[in-house]
């Protein structure tokens, strides 16, 4: 009996189902960032608003990666829904704390899905999802950076004012 | 519940995939589909249709099903979009064609295990 399922799809059913939920994830993500553009815009944060505008758009990149891998492989893409998106924000700072969880439950969820694939041995999978480990790594730190100018720089007096033009020129520039 | 015809592989072509007193599922590797006998009817299932198939009949939820006290008739329209065949079936027939399906799951996934650690390795 031919292994009718594998002729068709490169993934299994399960990996598929992980895909689709991190589509929806970077999706969600996208959609998050452009709130955080919008509520920085209103407040007069300009800078930050451009970097989440900057944000949104790589989210959005990421979910077309994932989108199209699954259909690549033979799978089944599914175009998500995304409702919900908190759109006012009690702080400049709380932004900044809300985009690093929800950059820490992006990290997360791809680490299960790696796990998931070695469990089935499904290295190509593993080996799609090393740029986004990496990418991860960048995300984070830029996230966890723009906290930190809360701390060093402080909100007092002219402070958020600061923080906003700094964040404008975060960059992650490892080489390793 | 309506008894179900068992009907003999067709063809020499067709593998058995997994069968219980109630129906079977085989699998035609000429035409690379299967075909579901359940319900006194043989269908064939391509590989999404049957997808759809088995999604749609897990989602049925058989506790909520069992529990549910009002004089309703306990019938269920199992409809595949862009697939050839619907079913309309009780819910003994439901866990019936559960049944089949999970076991012919698990019968395709040992065969691509085998398939993978054992055949493509040693090509
Ligand atoms: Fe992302
Ligand atoms: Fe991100």
């Amino acid at each position: 009996m031919k292994d009718l399922i594998r002729i068709r799809s490169l993934i299994s059913a399960e990996v598929e189902s992980l895909l689709n939920q991190q589509v929806k994830k970077e999706a969600t993500s996208s959609s998050i960032y452009l709130a955080m553009a919008s509520w920085c815009n209103r407040n007069g944060y300009d800078y930050s608003s451009d970097y989440f505008f900057k944000q949104a758009e790589e989210e959005r990149q990421h979910q077309l990666k994932f989108y199209k891998y699954i259909l690549d492989m033979g799978g089944n893409a599914i175009s998500p829904d995304v409702t919900g998106i908190k759109q006012e924000y009690n702080s400049f700072r709380e932004v900044f704390e809300e985009a690093l969880d929800q950059e820490i439950s992006v990290t997360q969820s791809i680490k299960n899905i790696y796990a998931r694939c070695l469990k089935e041995q499904d290295f190509v999978t593993n080996e799609f999802l090393n740029w986004f480990l990496k990418e991860q790594r960048e995300e984070e730190y830029k996230a966890r950076r723009a906290l930190e100018l809360f701390e060093v720089i402080g909100e007092e007096g002219t402070g958020r004012w600061q923080i906003d033009k700094h964040v404008g020129g975060i960059k992650y520039d490892s080489e390793a | 519940m309506v008894t179900t015809l068992i009907t003999d592989p067709q063809t020499s072509t067709w593998s058995d995939v997994f069968s219980t007193q109630n129906g079977a599922v085989y699998q035609c590797d000429a035409e690379r589909c299967w075909y579901v006998d359940f319900a006194g009817k043989v269908a064939k299932f391509d590989y999404r249709c049957l997808l759809k198939l088995k999604k749609a009949v897990y989602n049925v939820d058989i506790e909520a099903k069992l529990l549910d006290s009002s004089k309703d008739p306990d019938v269920e329209i199992i409809f595949i979009c862009a697939c050839d065949h619907t079913y309309i079936l009780t819910l003994l027939q439901i866990i019936a064609l559960k049944e089949i399906l999970e076991g012919a799951f698990v019968m395709l996934q040992l065969n691509h295990i085998i398939q993978d650690r054992l055949y493509r390795i040693a090509l």
